[in-house]
């Protein structure tokens, strides 16, 4: 584990030393590092691999959102993939049927989105853990299944033919200038998680999972808190549905939001380690390449998922943020009672 | 007028009756000991008042002027109330200094937006909260674990912890229950003295549900006694010592706590 | 704080532990496909296009070129259709693209093979729009729906009458096929709806409607429903007296194997249309299904799999007849040569029921290869019903086309 983070510390070092300066100043060293990715995979001879980045970072932002309102907040929800599909159905038809550029459709989508929220959330306030599971699968469901009975959502042919994002004459039409778009929403994403997640904010969202009753006699609003918590990752879910939608070739249909992808989704927030503020990006990029490079073993693919997930929940419910984690606590756990049995003797 | 007064308090769980037709004045800058047999009611009593379980209808609570009965948990903390748990309900997983933070949620000035922003404001607010919190935790003893998730406490650690997050409420009114529970006579000690010494510092006004008599007698200016969720005795420690009823409740009950009997019966 | 870093160098990492790029041999001709691999007909068929193109390879290879196939499943979802044409292309940098079977994945992959320049030859997907977005690059193995639109219309005007009584239940489904016919019988015949019940969601008893048909003398009735309504109607038309002489008409979910088991004797002569059956009697046909069922342990294959082995066979003529140089820098030189050549098949004969042709231009007309539906008939029901072809109807070229 020393041997694995060695390289790490390096670059942890520097990144905390720009965080004392401002705390986004990391955050703007980081984008820049990124920003030319798509060359250096462009270099490889696989533009694929720009594709792949490209669905990875929205999935990214998926997970990030369900990590809040699951991994922080504790509310087993199953509807965020209802959630994505609203984003990315109101967006794409905002943009074919009234003519909105993708920069209002976008965000008028993530409103739509976060008004989705509250009521996937709502049965939040009364139930939880399984019923509460129940409940929000149902509400997930029934969006997929709205769309796919609906003509004018697009029912059984889908939606084609939504326009890509576009700047004067600038069109996002290709993966790498797509890739500017989804990673600087990825990028804006996570930095929003962490702020949220270090606000007092975040803090409520914990103490609501670790302890409803706790959290509300030391004053905080639990109902409140778990909506709150529905419509922020209802809002990531929203943003991320726009950008899949106008992502060429522009086309989305009901089966992309079924309840296997629900599953991909959680099966990214806690492999990635669920709560924990890397969770949701570690997670996304970990569970898309495997599948991606599991594709040709298709047989026994959806088992192979299958299986991982429950040896994770079995042996490693911490996931692998979790482990880092733990890794990280126990160094420092063992040095501070060392020091301590040294002074005592 | 006291800080807390219940009348008429009453719960039933199903046939049977936690609670029943108790008034109790708690008067503010005291500190009042509640104490009775295993199963008497005085953890439900916390559970009513703080809002955690709906009393039954025809009772009342009224804290710091307001008509609390029907409120929420989180609005009641508000007012001013804390309490502490039998079973403490750390927040496991998060760090010792998360936890006294999230003790200080009602406090903090500043809006999700604002953090969003990451405002200088905020920047300030926080800074200064961490500071706070962290002189709340020096108070306590456990400034140097503050990074450290509370489920990695030791037992005697933890009861501390939950004490330090209840403070770090701000309250007019903290209820302990069963603060000294399993804990070495030496860190009894500990425990008392430190909680006086947040009374002096705050001004609290304490309400102790303890079983270690000595807790009790030491340091309460007043007492009440519950069986089976009624009223069977209140005054001074001393009083309350040798009211017969008093002393009958306790012999006549199958005591796990041996303590307790040997201590009525002195 | 330590952990904050950690993410970002891990994202940026990302590509780079994906694996190692793809390493295209020289000399080999790159097929990628990309199926429903779900169902276990699926699976088989999907397979089978494998084992197709295997024995090829087994064979000698065309112009001594094997090829390499890679098979990818989509589940029939158009996100992972699209994932899937993206890796093949730009990863695998196949030369040609086989797939999908389903209409909402080959639609977004037209797009993309069109961008890419990639040909695209689909086994299975009737949907129209396909090959109306103007991609040069795309053809269409099985009958478009719209031939299949018009295919019951040609069919009852040409051979049973134009005098045709409808029975149309509340379904979606049953409701489009009943108002389509409709509309086909009178842009076809100019014939007019003779009688028209509309059947309530509930609705089982059919008699007084069964009654009016009978006395409007009519040529022929459709009976538009799910499979049980549609079974019990066909019983209680019966019932009511209309004679064997009127044809009865079904409607697209006669297919289904609980009409003749429910409604016994009065399936009989009850048709669907499919683009291939099964009880074909042609030579090509019966050993088409004794090589399935040997192989795959399906009984009587379905046009799943016709199409799937149609398909294989155009891409062997063409791929034969296509001036390949098969190295790095002709990649879109040969894609470009083997859509050329795939435009040039014509008046393939194979399991299909009519020839297959295409051509050049971008159009459906071109691309729709396929203008042959055929016609298939109950001539025995009950559970271990019997069928037959009744027909084969070709659609002209434009038809469907506005
Ligand atoms: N949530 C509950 N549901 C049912 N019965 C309860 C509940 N909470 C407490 N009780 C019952 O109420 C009585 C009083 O319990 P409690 O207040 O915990 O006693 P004490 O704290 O004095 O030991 C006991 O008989 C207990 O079993
Ligand atoms: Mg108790």
């Amino acid at each position: 584990m020393n041997l694995l983070l060695a390289p790490f510390r390096g670059l942890v070092d520097f990144f905390q030393a720009l965080a004392r300066i401002h705390r986004i100043v990391p955050w703007l060293v980081a984008y820049v590092f990124l920003l030319p990715l798509p060359e250096i995979l462009s270099a490889t001879g696989n533009d694929y691999y720009i594709y792949l980045t490209n669905r990875i970072l929205i999935f990214i932002l998926l997970s990030v959102g369900l990590n809040i309102v699951k991994g922080f907040c504790g509310q087993v929800t199953v509807g965020h993939i209802g959630l994505y599909a609203i984003g990315a159905v109101t967006s794409s038809l905002l943009a074919i049927n009234y003519g909105w550029p993708f920069w209002a459709a976008m965000p008028a989508a993530v409103v739509v989105t976060g008004l989705a929220g509250i009521i996937i959330g709502l049965p939040s306030v009364r139930l939880e853990g399984a019923y509460l599971a129940l409940a929000t699968l149902g509400l997930g469901e029934s969006v997929r299944i709205m769309i796919a009975v609906t003509p004018a959502l697009g029912s059984s042919t889908g939606i084609m033919l939504i326009p890509p994002p576009q700047v004067g004459s600038f069109v996002f039409d290709d993966f790498q200038k797509y890739y500017y778009l989804v990673m600087t929403a990825a990028m804006i994403g996570i930095y929003l998680s962490f702020s949220i997640l270090r606000s007092a904010t975040g803090r409520a969202f914990m103490a609501i999972r670790e302890d409803v009753i706790a959290a509300s006699v030391h004053g905080i609003n639990v109902p409140a808190n778990k909506l709150l918590a529905f419509v922020i990752s209802a809002l990531y879910a929203g943003a991320a549905g726009a950008l899949f939608a106008h992502m060429p070739p522009g086309f989305i249909h009901h089966n992309n939001f079924t309840i296997i992808e629900m599953v991909t989704l959680l099966l990214m927030v806690v492999m990635g380690g669920i709560g924990h503020i890397w969770g949701g990006v570690i997670g996304a990029i970990i569970v898309y390449i495997i599948y991606d490079n599991t594709l040709e073993f298709y047989h026994i693919q959806p088992l192979t998922f299958g299986l991982i997930m429950v040896l994770l929940v079995v042996f490693m419910p911490q996931g692998i943020g979790g482990v880092i984690d733990r890794y990280l606590v126990t160094k420092r756990f063992v040095k501070l009672r060392e020091e301590k049995s040294d002074g005592a003797a | 007028m006291a800080l807390l007064e219940t009348r008429r308090l009453s719960k039933s769980f199903g046939g049977l009756r936690a609670i029943h037709d108790l008034d109790i004045d708690v008067e503010a800058g005291t500190i009042h000991g509640l104490i009775g047999p295993n199963g008497s009611g005085k953890s439900t009593f916390f559970n009513l008042v703080s809002g955690v379980y709906p009393p039954d209808p025809g009772s009342s609570i009224t804290f710091a002027g307001t008509d609390v009965t029907k409120s929420p948990p989180h609005a009641i903390a508000k007012l001013g109330m804390a309490r502490t748990f039998q079973l403490l309900r750390l927040f496991s997983e998060m760090t010792v200094l998360q936890n006294v933070m999230v003790g200080y949620h009602t406090h903090v000035p500043y809006s999700l937006l604002g953090t969003l922003v990451n405002s200088p404001r905020t920047r300030r607010i926080d800074a200064r909260i961490t500071e706070e919190m962290s002189e709340l935790l020096e108070i306590i003893g456990l400034a140097e674990y503050a990074d450290m998730p509370a489920a990695e406490l030791s037992g005697g650690q933890r009861r501390l912890l939950a004490l330090g997050r209840a403070m770090a409420t701000r309250p007019k009114l903290l209820m302990l229950d069963e603060p000294a529970a399993g804990l070495s006579p030496v860190n009894v000690d500990n425990l008392l003295s430190i909680v006086m010494a947040l009374k002096d510092r705050y001004g609290l006004t304490l309400l102790i549900v303890e079983h270690i008599l000595k807790v009790v007698m030491d340091t309460c200016d007043r007492v009440t006694v519950l069986d089976h969720g009624e009223k069977i005795g209140e005054g001074s420690p001393t009083e309350v010592k040798d009211d017969p009823a008093v002393v009958e409740a306790y012999l006549g009950q199958e005591m796990d706590d041996e303590e307790v009997r040997q201590a009525m019966q002195a | 704080m330590t952990t904050t870093t950690k993410g970002i160098t891990a994202l940026l990492a990302a590509g780079l532990v994906t694996g190692l790029a793809a390493t295209a041999l020289a000399g080999e001709i790159r097929i990628g496909v990309t199926m429903r691999m779900v169902s276990e007909n699926g699976q088989k068929y999907g397979q089978m296009v494998v084992d197709e193109f295997d024995m090829i390879n087994k064979a000698g290879g065309i112009n001594g070129h094997t090829l390499d196939v890679t098979l990818l499943n989509d589940e029939c979802k158009s996100d992972k259709g699209v994932a899937n044409a993206n890796k093949l292309i730009f990863q695998e940098k196949i030369h040609l693209l086989v797939g999908s079977t389903c209409s909402s994945v080959s639609l977004p992959i037209v797009d993309v093979t069109a961008k890419t320049k990639v040909p695209q030859i689909i086994p299975h997907s009737t949907n129209e729009k396909i090959t109306q977005k103007g991609s040069a690059w795309v053809f269409r193995v099985p009958v478009s729906g719209r031939y299949y639109a018009g295919v019951n219309a040609k069919y009852v005007g040409e051979n049973i009458g134009k005098k045709i009584a409808y029975l149309c239940a509340a379904d979606a489904a049953s409701q489009n096929d009943c108002e389509a016919m409709q509309a086909q019988m009178k842009s076809q015949f100019g014939a007019e709806a003779a009688y028209v019940a509309q059947v309530q969601e509930k609705e089982v008893d059919f008699r007084t409607h069964m009654q009016k048909i009978k006395s409007a003398g009519v040529d022929g009735i459709m009976i538009a429903a799910l499979a049980e309504t549609m079974a019990r109607a066909l019983v209680q038309s019966y019932e009511a007296g209309i004679p064997a002489s009127v044809n009865r008409i079904g409607s697209s979910s006669a297919s289904n194997s609980p009409v003749p088991a429910i409604a016994g004797d009065a399936a009989k002569g009850v048709f669907f249309t499919a683009a291939y059956a099964a009880a074909d009697d042609r030579p090509i046909a019966r050993l088409f299904n004794e090589m399935v069922r040997q192989r795959y342990g399906i009984h009587a294959p379905d046009h799943d799999f016709s199409q799937a082995y149609d398909l294989v066979r155009i891409v062997e003529i063409a791929l034969g007849n296509a001036d390949l140089k098969l190295d790095s820098a002709n990649l879109a030189a040969d894609r470009t040569a083997i859509r050329d050549a795939i435009a040039n098949v014509k008046g393939y004969q194979g399991l299909a029921s009519g020839p297959i042709s295409f051509c050049a231009e971008a159009t459906p007309q071109c691309r729709d290869g396929n203008r042959t539906a055929v016609l298939i008939a109950y001539t025995k029901g009950g559970k271990d019903y019997v069928t037959e072809v009744l027909a084969r109807v070709t659609m002209p070229v434009d038809f469907g086309l506005k």
